[in-house]
């Protein structure tokens, strides 16, 4: 049986040549990385309104606001909200301001010993409700819009669900809401862990911990074919400077007050108390069928972090009537920073606020 | 002093014996490599996980060579044993225990290796061979750990004691996350054992006439190795015993380091904790009594 003959001329000749624009790349690179190179994050201007301990609120103005109910970003506590904001033209809250929407985005800040004591309900009833209060007499606006990312979008959820007279619409980005599911590799490792040992030994669960599990996800993809991407683009000045924005957002993961990691794992994680209704927050039942005001449940398709089947089922579990679920075709990052969610998404969300002004 | 020479004459034969033997082993193994992977390409009878390309057996199989050639040197035996005689006895007896469990070690690397080298199969990753980390667990679990745990007497017992639990535990975690990292670069050997299989077979399909080709195939088969991996009970398993050994070692470290702060007069981890609970308690109860007198607060009581 004849088998197919590796071509090993033809790769030799191709590795050369490859080698010779490699030469001619790291040249054009060396006065890339000597030079001036932009990679500030967060770079959109913003006016600092409001702080509670270590928690700050950002305020963003349009040059001509559209809308009457500004709208507040909540951002997961596991990584920063500067992925909103990571680099020009392809800054969630800039495209947001150029579709005329007043944004207030929250900076969780750098939990330190003393927040490990700090629990799901001192977030979400205590810093959030705080800040939607602030936001309210601010405007004198009995409602504002809330989004939340990842799981500040659970949390928005959750908030919504206990405050539904304060929200007029609410927007959940992958949001997981049913979270026993074999799909996500996440999912799967926090069935298991013993949270109780993790939190009594660390008080606050290590950023370098996230950062590490984040990397475990997918160790070919993130930790070999992304630098070897980086290689073969590093005489791009302009893709260099975003791949370096990106590292910074990517391994600034700040570490997380331990009892809100306890209780997200035990009651979100290992028991899935969200969707069944039992989850109880402050001596309050989170009942879901009290979320009543509109929802748009964006979510991605190849998102390996929250699955898709972690987010869909929230449409059918809330008590509103008008709810939307939108799959993008990209994975979990992607959804903030790819070039189709910032043309075509953004502004379907400033269109379907604008709708639902009221 | 008799008795230290005549056990010294009574260790060297059966030392140079146990050299000798494992040299002649290398220098089979170093031969069977190479030979089977020619046989491999040329399509003999061969088994094709020894034929891979980009299989490492030469290279280490001729450092182990190199390394045991050098043990066989008469200089160098005699020089080991001069070195023995000189610690006191409690070294001795540690560097005897580290020599019978490295021996222990030998033997368990030898018992994988008679078998095929692929004791998970080709695709599983549930019965992983274990072996050498049992081993390893073994000889620190019999010998070293033993030594970490002799009782301390009077006044600095207890910040002995500490120190040892401290170093027991990073042990323990050393050899973990070994584990650990051992199991992560499973899917690599796996990965590049399945690309040279297709090689040898030709892929069932047109090859690639470029690296970057190859590269993305392997890349994707390598992907593949892990998300199977990545959800198996012997990943989990490892995972949680690395995270537990991490919990315990950093556990032990505090303790250490509490010790050394309460001899300089400085506040604890325990003692600023407390604090930090005290102070978060009286904020909440702060916020709460503010809540009540704020006429423009709703109640919370609904719901």
């Amino acid at each position: 049986m004849d088998r197919p003959k590796i071509p090993v001329d033809l790769i030799l000749a191709k590795l050369a040549a490859d080698a010779e624009a490699a030469k001619h790349r790291l040249e054009r690179a060396r006065d890339i990385f000597l030079g001036p190179l932009a990679t500030d994050i967060g770079t959109t201007p913003y006016e600092l309104v409001y702080q509670e301990d270590r928690v700050r609120l950002k305020y963003y103005r349009p040059d001509a606001a559209r809308l009457k109910t500004p709208l507040l970003l909540v951002h997961s506590l596991f990584n920063r909200e500067t992925l909103l904001d990571l680099q020009p033209g392809r800054s969630v809250v800039h495209n947001l301001l150029k579709e005329g929407v007043e944004v207030y985005l929250i900076e969780w800040g750098s939990p330190s010993r003393r927040d490990q004591f700090l629990t799901l309900d001192d977030h979400l009833n205590g810093y959030l409700d705080d800040i939607v209060e602030f936001i309210r007499r601010r405007h004198g606006v009995p409602k504002v819009n809330l989004l939340g990312v990842c799981l500040g979008g659970t949390f928005a959820v959750i908030y919504a669900a206990l405050h539904p007279e304060k929200i007029r619409n609410l927007i959940a980005t992958a949001a997981p809401a049913h979270f026993n599911t074999p799909k996500g590799l996440l999912h799967i490792w926090l069935q298991k862990i013993d949270v109780d040992r993790l939190v009594n030994t660390f008080g606050n669960l290590p950023g370098s911990l996230v950062n590490a599990a984040f990397l475990l996800l997918n160790p070919p993809r993130l930790l070999l074919d992304k630098y070897l991407g980086f290689l073969e683009h590093m005489d791009d000045k302009n893709f260099v400077e975003n791949f370096i924005r990106m590292e910074k957002w990517i391994f600034d993961s700040p570490d997380v007050p331990g009892e809100t990691v306890r209780q997200v794992i035990k009651d979100l994680y290992q028991e899935n108390l969200l969707v069944q209704g039992k989850l109880s927050l402050g001596g309050r039942r989170v009942d879901l069928r009290r979320v009543t005001m509109p929802l748009l449940n964006i979510y991605g398709q190849f998102d390996h972090l929250v699955p898709p089947e972690a987010c869909e089922v929230l449409a059918g579990k809330v008590g509103s009537r008008d709810t939307e679920n939108v799959c993008l075709d990209t994975g979990h990052v992607g959804i903030y920073v790819s070039s189709r969610f910032q043309k075509e998404t953004i502004p379907k969300i400033a269109a379907w606020l604008l709708a639902r002004e009221g | 002093m008799d008795q230290e020479n005549s056990g010294q004459t009574a260790s060297e034969p059966l030392l140079a014996a146990w050299i000798k033997w494992t040299m002649d082993f290398w220098d089979t193994m170093a031969q069977m490599g190479p030979g089977l992977a020619g046989a491999g390409r040329s399509g003999g009878q061969a088994s094709r996980e020894t034929a891979l390309p980009a299989d490492p057996w030469p290279a280490a199989l001729n450092l182990w060579q190199a390394f045991f050639s050098l043990l066989t040197e008469p200089g160098t035996v005699a020089a080991v044993f001069q070195g023995i005689q000189a610690p006191p006895k409690i070294i001795l007896k540690m560097a005897q225990a580290g020599w019978g469990g490295y021996f222990q070690l030998h033997q368990q690397w030898l018992k994988g290796w008679q078998g095929d080298g692929s004791p998970s199969g080709e695709h599983g990753y549930e019965h992983l061979d274990q072996d050498i980390f049992k081993a390893c667990h073994e000889i620190f679990e019999h010998d070293f750990r033993r030594l970490l745990n002799l009782p301390h007497l009077c006044l600095t017992s207890l910040p002995q004691e500490r120190v040892n639990r401290a170093t027991e535990k990073f042990n323990r975690f050393q050899a973990a996350m070994a584990e650990f990292i051992d199991l992560l670069y499973l899917p690599v050997k796996k990965s590049l054992r399945a690309m040279g299989t297709e090689w040898v077979n030709g892929g069932g399909g047109p090859l690639p006439e470029d690296f970057k080709g190859y590269y993305k195939r392997w890349l994707k088969i390598l992907e593949g190795h892990y998300m199977t991996i990545f959800q198996s009970a012997e990943y989990i398993r490892t995972l949680t015993h690395t995270l537990h050994a991490l919990e315990d070692f950093t556990r032990a470290k505090q303790e250490l380091l509490s010790e050394a702060m309460a001899a300089l007069g400085l506040p604890t981890r325990r003692e600023m904790d407390d604090l930090y609970r005290e102070i978060y308690l009286l904020k909440k109860s702060v916020k709460r009594m503010a809540r009540k007198l704020d006429p423009t607060e709703p109640s919370q009581e609904e719901g």
